[in-house]
């Protein structure tokens, strides 16, 4: 003799099945979303920079007295250029240049030629892309024109400014255009 | 009582037509099915050792029930145009149908017909009385199997008890305790193989082509997504590494150009995404519509309706599709 025993709905009774396909497709197939955040302060575009533009990099320098420190003259989108006059300000009490080095925006196939003028708080920087076979000038971008490295000499806070002397040429003589100037930090303590 | 076969006869005959003879599972009245099951069995392999036949396997013989779904009672194919049909599309010689019937608390009645499908008529007709326990049915569906291959029945089988075949029953009967699992519906059996793997219950079912259809897609989209998956990877790799360097970044010219290639690798990873999960939608309502589609099309099993271990029935009066337990 049979006696019914109960009786389940069907769909009720598979639902956890169904259910365990369902995530088990979705873990299978579905991936993490790219989230990101471009705001990294050394990026140019976060300097707040109308491009082709000069400023300093790093932008801030903190230091101790007698600490040697380097801050590099970056070109943001630059034309073709074949010599810059660089005229940088700073406070000639709180420190002093000790070199400068040419960057890479007029490095080629030759190294570029290199004259320094220092005279109490005004550098003056000439720099000048050597041709070659090639080229008589630079291509251009987003590089670093030179390295000054100084050393404090007093506790303070100074400015680092380009001066109205300022001037980019190309391989014609003619000016490169510059929209945009940066400004720089030192802060020593 | 009528065994007129005689072995020359049938020697004739087979030499004419073949001897290739499907053995029907014999119906049951007022007896369990396994022990019908197993008397059939039984009778199967008694006539297959006579070698007067080729007798069919029990799977093929059985395989009617799929390529031909019936009734209950189509084991009971006691006309010579169902039988003869049935022989058909089995392929083979001859076709033997019969019943087992309980008379009394100790009696039982064995009917049989020889049905000769390739002359459409009906050669012989069996019956044999039986009084006592399952081992006497057993001795007398023996005897049918000599009868019905035209041998004359052995002195052995006449008197006494097969004591051998005693212990195969008391070893089935123990299978059946221990090892024996529940019967599963055929729809949900194909139900469940179509959720593992989509169109396996099809194709179990012999709706081969669906079945190849619904395997191929999902393979295919399977593919796809694969495919999606190694881009976005890649994409995801270039994402991290570029935007590693550019968080740890300070020179300006290297920062510059991370950030065009963090945007793009970013873009692709959620191109890859977003694909992929296009791909998991399609998938997953093609993979719903197989499995449903293969409880669909899977035959019923008529032997489960109300009587055996669980069951699917419509319910008018809740209007809900309901599976139901039943336990002897």
């Amino acid at each position: 003799m049979l006696t019914r025993f109960s009786s389940i709905l069907i769909f009720h009774k598979f639902k956890p099945i169904f259910r365990v396909i369902g995530l088990t497709t979705f873990l299978l197939v579905s991936c993490e979303e790219a989230k990101y955040e471009l705001d990294n302060p050394f990026d140019p575009e976060n300097m707040d920079l109308d491009p082709p533009a000069l400023f300093f990099h790093p932008p801030e320098i903190n230091a101790t007295v007698g600490a040697p420190i380097s801050v590099e003259l970056y070109g943001l989108k630059l034309d073709s250029s074949a010599a810059a006059h660089l005229d940088v300000r700073y406070d000639w009490g709180s420190v002093t240049v000790d070199s400068v080095v040419p960057g890479l925006f007029f490095t080629g196939e030759n190294n570029p030629m290199e004259v320094t003028v220092d005279e109490q708080g005004v550098l003056d920087i000439f720099i000048y892309y050597l041709p070659d076979m090639e080229s008589d000038q630079n291509e251009g971008g987003t590089w670093s024109l030179a390295t000054v490295y100084f050393s404090t000499l007093s506790t303070g806070e100074s400015e680092l400014l380009y001066g109205p002397n300022t001037r980019l040429r190309d391989a014609n003589n003619d000016s490169v255009k510059i929209k945009d100037f940066g400004t720089g930090y030192i802060n020593v303590e | 009582m009528s065994f007129c076969l005689a072995t020359e006869s049938t020697k004739t005959v087979s030499l004419k037509t073949g001897n290739h003879l499907a053995v029907l599972r014999f119906e049951g009245w007022a007896i369990s099915d396994p022990l019908t099951e197993f008397l059939t069995e039984e009778f199967r392999k008694t006539v297959r050792d006579l070698k007067i036949f080729h007798v069919q396997d029990r799977g093929i013989t059985n395989e009617i029930n799929i390529f031909y779904p019936r009734k209950k009672d189509y084991w009971a194919c006691w006309s010579e145009e169902c039988a003869i049909d049935l022989g058909r599309r089995l392929d083979v010689n001859y076709v033997i149908a019969g019943n087992i019937q309980k008379k009394g608390d100790d009696e039982f009645l064995i009917k049989g017909r020889l049905f000769s499908v390739d002359m459409e008529t009906t050669l012989n007709e069996f019956a044999m009385n039986s009084s006592g326990i399952t081992d006497s049915l057993l001795l007398e569906m023996k005897k049918m199997a000599y009868n019905v291959s035209g041998l004359p029945v052995p002195d052995t089988l006449s008197v006494g008890t097969d004591t051998s075949q005693v212990a195969i029953t008391e070893d089935i009967k123990r299978k059946r305790e221990w090892i024996k699992l529940p019967p599963i519906p055929s729809k949900i059996k194909a139900l469940m193989m179509s959720t593992a793997l989509p169109g396996s219950g099809q194709i179990w079912a012999q709706k081969k082509y669906p079945g190849y259809g619904f395997m191929g897609t999902e393979a295919t989209l399977g593919l796809a997504a694969l495919i999606a998956y190694t881009q976005y990877n890649k994409a995801w790799g270039g994402f991290e590494k570029n935007y590693n360097a550019y968080q740890d970044g300070t020179d300006p010219h290297t920062l510059i150009g991370l950030r065009p290639k963090v945007v793009q690798y970013a873009a692709d990873t959620r191109r890859y995404n977003a694909f992929m999960n296009n791909i998991r939608s399609v998938g997953a309502s093609i993979w719903i519509i197989n499995m449903v589609h293969a409880y669909l099309v899977a035959p019923n099993d008529d032997f489960f309706d109300g009587e055996y271990f669980f069951d699917l029935e419509y319910k008018p009066d809740v209007n809900q599709v309901q599976l139901n337990f039943n336990f002897p």
